[in-house]
């Protein structure tokens, strides 16, 4: 058992029995230790800041659960969160669909085309989030390039509606996580041997059925990577949805965004964070049951 | 047969995602030439006024090195402490795992706009805002969840017998991260730290409550006129950008050719050379 | 190849760091005077910060410092934290009002209050702690092309979507002025409109509703507007003619318009509020500046008597030219909305979600 610092920073396990101070400086081991640092870090700088934010749901204009019963009070705010898990999924959905494909054809062309293909997919992050949903809605809008365009090459007869409806803002969303969602997938699949491919075709499988028997499942760490990044992203975008979506397709930041600049209401802006937070989390733990996320991101069972 | 079909197909969608993620610049950087003080595509008359704009009026430039400092620095750091922590989860033991982990996260989820608010309110006492330093730690943190979860995915998949055999043969655990496991898990480490420095470079919801007269950032110098009027600017600004970074890649690009002539050369030379090796 | 990359990152950090050691953060000058301005940004502020705040600080010795956008979440942390950085501040009406009772604003002096109305400041524009800063309205805008020859004169013309088929844009914001046209196309005569009868505006919202496209942003509205997306807009009459003037086919119908203005308030606590309060006294005494911002900016000069200095080009789409005032609907009344804007709000939120 190695023993802990003589003076360890741990002031609230003072008193506790010595076995249980000793035990738990001994279950870091020295990879585990790495992590403190940023823990340390993201305590001080986001956590401590933020749980005292977030404890203003609870006494902010008063002490009590007033915040939270007005949050279930009100359906449009429930409402809106489910919308919000809603459209996550949807455009995580697309994204790794679209993602997946391009980030293996980036692993079998040549290192000019992988360049480029690599270029084309950081193109959107050197364009501010604004810009980009501007030229966006000028782009879809009835009298936008796309319609136009369609029109004229007499596709379509009356413009389609694009702007302000689901599919402009999976459009417009889609757009921001792609890059997301093709770097680690990319990532991971640099990283498998081919020759495990070449191996199970010359144990006489099908070339389709060694792609997905032994090259998808390699993949998954960075899949799950993507996905969990889509997704988690994805429930805090309002700025994107605002431009282009219409009212049905609000998400939840906006009203928080709302309660906070607007209405001055910071503890009910808290209880609705803490209650996406809460969702969110309890969410991973449910994926995490069915999908055993442990094994897959960090291949501990 | 079905190989090429299949790789055609792919070459068809990769060419279509290919143009959907660039369609916003197809836009932007006609729209940046137009010479209306409103955003218009297509553009109606052209002028390079809005370029002028950005040269001469000081706010962009000072704001532009701002964003850059502050992204690079946050970038840095957050590949440090995220690679850190990534080995710590994947090799390590800890208790509270589980709290652990999402704590790492909760960045992620927690919307900017909380986030923003805590940090001013406590930064305006310790006299953090406006200031480099206060940027920094904000948006690593906003950016370490994007490290941790790449280089996360990019760790489990090293075969941990390499590590092994270096150690075996004498490397201490520090060489062997940084010969071994480093240049494994390089594409994992640059995406997420290309990640890092893209979250902080367009991050503009917490660096509104941060940014004042002293110090603002290029998303907020952006965003300041949205309420009335964009500034038509914007869209010169993501042209410059854009040029910059295309220009870089071509000359990349073109470094990496000409080392590869050079190699070429050199080896048919030292092959002219070597007779029966 | 690993050379390169050993050097890429290198020379990252290092570049990384010189730009650290070369703009270490530039200390505040506490020595000079100096006045922060907060408004809505962009070029409007522009044109606000030229025309009446640099003329003065420039006659003072006084350095203007500039922030964007006015953000009310920020007004209240650094009140409530002690740490005001924000001096004279541009907001809407009913914020001053509600931040003024909280205590989150300096109170005026009474001599700026007595000099706002000896100036020709509309009385109820001003508040306890605050002074108008511009004026504009809530016009009907049409798109030129798409009506040509008879367009809506009336809010109850506006919600004819028969007689004039086509979307209508709206503000999505309370104070848009969206509840105040319903009532007053549903009949409600323009000086009983206060306090607004909610239930019977969203009666008369929902028979267009269907119709009904919301903008968040200036830009969103002109747009709608000229693109014939939404070819009647309650719209910012100021945004309207600069984008008519910039070559839109669009305009603006003063008829029926609801007056609206925002305020200058200074956060309480602010260092330097005896400054503040002396660029007030100017503001108000100088007319010419205001009417230079008028014309600048396409928004009305705080007090009426400006506008004799603004071109008459301008002065026409301006709220104070005689028959623009003549044909308003009135003003905005922003007591009722400081009481009720929290709860409007929510009743919005839930009725355009369904």
């Amino acid at each position: 058992m190695t023993s802990a610092p003589a003076d360890s920073s741990t002031g609230r396990l003072r008193g506790r029995p010595l076995s249980l101070r000793l035990s738990l400086w001994a279950r870091f081991d020295g990879w585990g230790a790495l992590v403190l640092p940023l823990l340390v870090v993201l305590v001080l700088v986001f956590g401590l800041p933020l749980a005292v934010m977030l404890s203003r749901s609870l006494t902010d204009p008063s002490f009590g659960l007033q915040n939270y019963s007005d949050v279930f009070a009100n359906s449009v705010y429930l409402r809106v969160l489910g919308n919000t898990f809603l459209i996550a999924t949807i455009v995580t959905a697309v994204t790794l669909a679209l993602a997946y494909p391009y980030a293996y054809l980036m692993t079998l062309v040549g290192p000019v085309w992988r360049m480029i293909m690599m270029g084309l997919v950081l193109v959107p992050f050197w364009t501010s989030i604004l810009v980009r949903s501007f030229a966006l809605v000028l782009f879809l809008r009835d009298t936008g390039a796309f319609n136009s365009a369609l029109q004229s090459l007499g596709v379509i007869d009356e413009p389609i509606p694009l702007i302000r409806t689901l599919p402009g803002v999976v459009f417009g969303m889609v757009q921001v996580a792609l890059p997301f969602a093709v770097l680690p997938i990319f990532a991971t699949m640099q990283g498998i041997d081919r020759r495990l491919l070449q191996a199970a075709e010359s144990l006489g499988d099908r070339p389709a059925g060694a792609f997905w028997r032994v090259f998808v499942p390699l993949s998954v760490p960075g899949v799950a990577a993507a996905v969990l990044l889509t997704f988690v992203q994805a429930l805090g975008y309002y700025i994107t949805p605002a431009l282009l979506g219409g009212p049905k397709n609000t998400m939840i930041g906006e009203l928080i965004v709302q309660q906070v600049s607007t209405v001055l209401r910071f503890g009910f802006a808290a209880a609705l964070a803490t209650l996406l937070l809460v969702t969110t989390l309890l969410l991973l733990v449910v994926a995490g049951r069915f999908v055993d996320l442990q094994k897959h991101l960090m291949r501990q069972s | 047969m079905t190989k090429i079909l299949t790789r055609a197909g792919l070459a068809i969608l990769a060419a279509l995602i290919g143009v959907y993620l660039i369609l916003p610049v197809l836009i932007v950087v006609p729209m940046s030439f137009s010479d209306s003080s409103f955003l218009t595509f297509p553009p109606g008359e052209l002028s390079l006024r809005w370029f002028r704009n950005l040269v001469e009026d000081p706010v962009w430039i000072g704001s532009a090195l701002a964003s850059l400092k502050v992204a690079l620095l946050s970038a840095v750091s957050s590949v440090v402490l995220g690679v850190l922590a990534s080995l710590a989860l994947v090799r390590g033991r800890m208790p509270f795992r589980n709290t652990i982990i999402a704590i790492l996260l909760a960045p992620l989820i927690v919307p900017y706009v909380i986030i923003g608010l805590a940090s001013y309110i406590v930064f305006l006492q310790l006299g953090l805002t406006q200031t480099t330093l206060g940027f920094v730690l904000v948006h690593t943190c906003l950016a370490v969840p994007y490290v941790v979860i790449n280089v996360v995915a990019g760790l489990v998949s090293v075969d941990r017998r390499v590590e092994m055999a270096a150690m075996s043969l004498g490397a201490g655990p520090v060489t062997t991260f940084f010969q071994v496991t480093l240049p494994l898990i390089l594409p994992s480490v640059l995406s997420g730290g290309l990640f890092a420095f893209f979250i902080s470079w367009d991050e503009v919801v917490t660096a509104i409550f941060l940014s004042g007269p002293e110090l603002t950032t290029l998303p907020v110098q952006m965003w300041s006129g949205i309420r009335v009027q964009i500034d038509p600017t914007v869209a010169a600004i993501s042209t410059i950008v854009m040029l910059v970074i295309f220009g870089s890649f071509i000359v990349l690009g073109l470094t990496r050719l000409i080392r590869q002539l050079a190699h070429r050369r050199s080896a048919t030379n030292s092959s002219a050379t070597n007779t029966g090796a | 190849m690993k050379t390169t990359k050993l050097l890429a990152v290198a020379s990252a950090v290092g570049l990384a760091v010189t730009l650290t050691a070369c703009g270490g953060g530039s200390s505040s000058s506490a020595s000079e005077e100096s006045l922060t301005v907060t408004m809505w940004g962009g070029a409007a502020q522009k044109a606000h910060v030229d025309s009446y705040f640099l003329p003065w600080a420039e006659s003072k010795g006084v350095t203007i410092k500039q922030d964007s956008p006015t953000d009310y979440a920020k007004i209240k942390a650094q009140v409530e934290a002690g740490q005001v950085t924000w001096g004279p501040t541009e907001v809407e009406p009913n914020f001053a009002n509600t931040a003024c009772e909280a205590g989150l604003l300096e109170k005026l002096p009474q001599d700026i209050l007595d000099k706002a109305k000896e100036t020709g400041v509309a009385e109820d524009q001003i508040g306890p702690c605050a002074i108008p800063i511009l004026q504009y309205s809530f016009t009907i805008a049409y798109n030129s092309d798409t009506f040509p020859d008879a367009h809506p004169t009336t809010w109850a013309e506006f919600f004819d979507t028969e007689k004039f088929p086509g979307k209508r844009g709206f503000w999505k914001y309370a104070t848009g002025g969206m509840f105040e046209a319903a009532l007053l196309a549903d009949g409600v005569a323009p000086d009983q409109l206060y306090p607004l009868d909610i239930d019977r505006a969203f009666n008369k919202l929902d028979t267009i509703k269907k119709d009904i496209v919301f903008f968040d942003t200036g830009d969103q509205m002109t747009q709608m507007l000229a693109s014939g997306e939404a070819p009647l807009v309650q719209a910012w009459s100021g945004r309207i003619f600069q984008a008519q003037q910039a070559g839109e086919k669009i305009a603006n119908e003063w008829n029926d318009n609801l007056v609206s203005y925002d305020q200058i308030v200074v956060p309480k606590g602010y260092p330097n509020t005896e400054l503040a309060f002396e660029w007030m006294r100017w503001f108000l005494d100088n007319l010419e500046a205001q009417a230079a911002d008028a014309e600048a900016s396409i928004y009305g000069p705080a007090s009426d008597k400006a506008l004799e200095f603004v071109p008459e080009e301008i002065r026409k789409e301006l709220p104070g030219y005689p028959s623009n005032a003549e044909s308003s609907a009135g003003l905005v009344d922003y007591g009722y909305w400081a009481e009720n804007y929290d709860s409007v709000t929510e009743r919005l939120n839930t009725w355009i979600a369904q």
